[in-house]
């Protein structure tokens, strides 16, 4: 019992930064929204137009779900805070299950964990109990941001329940994942993929009209919930019974495997070795990161193929003009075209491919952390060199899923018969490579200058870039102020032309960024995990 | 690059005041040493005296607070390419890339470093009875150790920094490292060695350095420093051994029921004198003396236990 305790408060206390920032996003995200809601909508003609136009709009409907009651406060915030949150409370979840149970696992510490006075069931329930307690935190900070928004405690209660809900079930998801792949990376990916095809779902459910693959997966459980318009709680129980099902899915698994294996072993020797890509450090870890790569390629050509079908379908010709003016609040995106559709969809490939980033530089520090670079660094190897391969493979990585993306809507758009330029697609996906690549500089010099910190500071970035971004234009923020994120320097392409002045600025900063990454790595002592 | 060709007279091995400081803590401090080529140097001292921080100075790893260390030459800091390409190293804690088997390994890290004598690195390989197919991830941290072992070893690199390299070897393989540390000297490559395990300092280290917290301390042949530390002397007694107070230079006490061991510095002489005194007065006689050369490990102790006590 003292030793789970042990266990348990150790986890909790390796999720405290990750369990905080995520509590501010959520706090912060939720408040925004509602107090944003509040401002740009006063009165009550203003919101039944609102309501009107965005109701029926199924383009907008893409990310965020169907919208339910958007004429009042609650019905916008579970929408809006529900729509987002949850993806984000689904990543946090998978993250959490992977990181105290495998990755843990990988670096041998469990072992030693193990080797005391506990079960490997206790064990399991241990950190899976942290997990939850991290999980708990998260529902408070959502509870109390849309309560400060304005809304009724009750209901922001089970709306913060609803998204926390999709944490749970992907914690289990990310267990299970834990147990069947060796890694703590193999096994996020996999949690990534299911995450992946939850989207897609929730995406074709929204748009295409087929609200019955709503309850495939959990975050289309979030939307039949209907917090604050007709709560239906008993949906509940499908997220408690997928978790508790994952959860001794996983459990059993654990308590017959040996430590250190999974279910899905890779063999550990090999036929004939394989010299191909061992020439240089970068083409080293072009072969570690081919998997991760395909992955990231497959996903965003996954959603760039749905987005490319769907375009013309959900695009409204004849918006009304109180809609034009309603998305100028989240954005400037026009809906009228399928083109106008795919520019404003655009920017989420963004933001995928400048968290690829991130993960690129996470990777690169991780050989670091665990002391690789010690070992390379010891040969005539040049740091500058090294840095240099990897920021390279970042950029061609980074500039594959943007082809990717575009090629996929390419293809979408073309089998669902819209009209439209292959090349302004493929321009549509190459347009999002500034704001990417400008992530990619600015992460690296953070590695470069707090090691132990930057990759997080990278991640937290984006995202309040982001979130800027989404929830800026809704609080009447001037303009100017927006712009700092670099979301809203970009043409909205194939609809609006390509904005080349903020590109080469954000380009030349992103460089400048890398090019000082490379000063101060190569003038600073290399630092362990 | 800076790369000025190695000149052969230049020192393996060459630190001048190198230092470190992280924070507040001092690690490294004012350190000199010089490692000739074709020279086995031991570099001993308890955990946490820096001898690690030291290693990865010289490698260029880590940057000085002051002063510099250079490889044949060439700064370690300023110009590592080049200084690393005289020189292989193996860290006592085997990072490798989990996913490549050994043989993978071994031809990465004999690209990375640009030189190596294949035929040598499968006898190596042979030697060290390393398997080959497996993958690192799969290896115990002695088959890594190996892994290393093998790189390091097959590049015929003028200067072999070696950080606690047999830790996790079992004693078959100690045999084979000795064996090419000794095949290393013989063809004229420095070896840089840093051990806890003294038996093979003594066996392989021309010259053996001592660092105690950040400091060079003592540094010699094993002969010299054994002139520099206390001789051992057993003292057996017919009957029970009397107390004897320890006396200016010499330390006693007791080693059993009839026996007394004494640790002596300078002249035996106030320890006859004493010895015969208190074995009259016990009414007992001394039956037999046994003089021996301290063992590293009691010279090491001696450093150890100063230390242990702090401030001593």
């Amino acid at each position: 019992m003292e030793a789970a305790k042990a266990l348990a408060l150790r986890t909790f206390a390796d999720a405290r930064v990750r369990m905080i920032s995520f509590a501010l996003l959520f706090f912060g995200y939720a408040l925004a929204n509602a107090a944003g809601y509040k401002k740009a909508y006063p009165t009550l003609a203003d919101r039944l137009g609102f309501a009107q136009s965005f109701g029926n709009n199924s383009a907008v409907r893409l990310f965020y779900g169907t919208p339910h009651h958007l004429e009042t406060l609650g019905g916008y915030a579970s929408w809006r805070v529900g729509g987002i949150a949850s993806l984000a409370a689904a990543f946090f979840g998978a993250f959490a299950a992977v990181r105290a149970l495998r990755s843990e696992e990988e670096t041998g510490r469990f072992e030693l964990v193990a080797s005391g006075a506990i079960t490997r069931r206790a064990a399991f329930v241990a950190r899976l109990a942290a997990i939850g307690a991290t999980i708990v935190v998260l529902w408070l900070a959502a509870l109390l941001g849309l309560a400060a928004g304005g809304l009724p405690a009750g209901g922001s209660a089970y709306l913060a329940l609803a998204i926390v809900s999709v944490a749970a079930v992907y914690a289990g998801i990310g267990a299970l994942a834990s147990q069947l792949i060796p890694s703590g990376a193999g096994a996020l990916e996999l949690a990534g993929a299911v995450l992946g095809l939850d989207l897609l779902l929730r995406v074709v459910a929204d748009t295409a009209n087929h609200p019955g693959l709503h309850w495939l997966m959990p975050l289309g459980w979030v939307e039949e919930l209907r917090a604050f318009t007709g709560a239906r709680p008993l949906v509940l129980l499908l997220p408690l019974a997928a978790s508790v099902a994952l959860l001794l899915i996983a459990l059993a698994i654990e308590r017959r495997r040996d430590i250190g294996v999974a279910v899905f072993a890779p063999h550990d020797t090999a036929g004939r070795p394989r010299l191909l890509l061992l020439r240089s450090p970068g083409l080293l870890a072009l072969r570690s990161q081919a998997l991760s790569l395909t992955v990231w390629a497959a996903a965003a050509g996954g959603f760039a193929l749905v987005l490319g079908v769907l375009a013309q379908t959900v695009a409204t010709s004849n918006l009304p003009a109180n809609l034009r003016q309603q998305l100028d609040k989240f954005g400037g995106g026009r809906l009228e075209t399928a083109a106008s559709v795919i520019g404003l969809y655009f920017l989420f490939f963004v933001l995928a491919i400048a968290l690829f980033c991130c993960s690129q530089i996470g990777a690169a520090r991780g050989e670091e952390a665990e002391g690789r670079l010690e070992t390379l660094f010891a040969l005539p190897q040049s740091r500058s060199a090294w840095l240099a391969g990897r920021l390279g493979l970042a950029v061609a990585g980074a500039a594959l899923i943007a082809i990717v993306a575009g090629l996929g809507t390419a293809i979408g758009a073309a089998a669902a018969g819209a009209d439209l330029s292959f090349l302004r697609l493929i321009e549509a996906g190459l347009n999002t490579l500034p704001a990417s690549l400008l992530v990619l500089g600015v992460g690296a010099l953070l590695v470069a200058v707090a090691p132990r910190l930057g990759v997080g500071a990278a991640y937290g970035l984006v995202s309040l870039a982001f979130l800027w971004e989404l929830a800026g234009g809704l609080l009447g923020v001037p303009g100017w102020l927006l712009g700092i994120s670099p979301f809203h320097q970009i043409g909205l392409v194939p609809a609006a032309s390509f904005r080349a002045g903020p590109a080469l600025v954000m380009l030349a900063i992103g460089a400048a960024a890398a090019a000082a990454a490379l000063t101060r790595f190569r003038g600073r002592d290399l630092v362990g995990a | 690059m800076t790369a000025h060709p190695a000149s052969s007279a230049a020192a393996a091995i060459c630190t001048e005041g190198l230092t470190k400081r992280y924070g507040q803590t001092l690690a490294v401090d004012r350190l000199d040493l010089c490692v000739p080529p074709g020279e086995v140097y031991g570099f001993l001292g308890p955990n946490g005296a820096g001898k690690t921080t030291t290693i990865r100075m010289l490698l260029g790893l880590h940057r000085p607070s002051a002063g510099s260390a250079a490889l044949f030459g060439i700064d370690a800091w300023r110009d590592p390419v080049a200084a690393h390409r005289q020189a292989a190293y193996v860290s006592g804690e085997p990072t490798l890339w989990p996913q490549l088997t050994a043989e993978e390994t071994l031809t990465f890290l004999a690209r990375m470093h640009g030189s190596v004598d294949a035929d040598y690195r499968q006898a190596l390989v042979q030697r060290f009875e390393l398997e080959l197919n497996k993958k690192i991830r799969a290896l115990s941290k002695g088959n890594r150790q190996k892994v290393q072992l093998i790189a390091a070893l097959a590049t015929r690199a003028g200067l072999l920094i070696l950080d606690e390299p047999t830790s996790g070897l079992d004693p078959l393989m100690e045999v084979a490292f000795r064996e090419s540390v000794r095949e290393a000297k013989a063809r004229g490559q420095a070896v840089f060695l840093s051990s806890h395990i003294l038996s093979e300092v003594e066996a392989l280290c021309d010259r053996v350095g001592i660092l105690r917290q950040g400091r060079l301390v003592d540094e010699g042949t094993l002969d010299q420093l054994r002139h520099l530390s206390a001789e051992t002397i057993e003292v057996t007694f017919a009957g029970k051994a009397p107390e004897i107070a320890s006396l200016d230079g010499i330390k006693i006490e007791r080693a059993g029921a009839n026996t007394l061991r004494c640790a002596v510095s300078g002249s035996v002489a106030p320890l006859l004198t004493a010895l015969m005194g208190a074995a009259s007065g016990a009414g007992t006689e001394v039956v037999a003396l046994r003089s021996r050369e301290p063992s590293l490990e009691e010279i090491f102790l001696h450093y150890y236990g100063e230390a242990a006590d702090g401030s001593r």
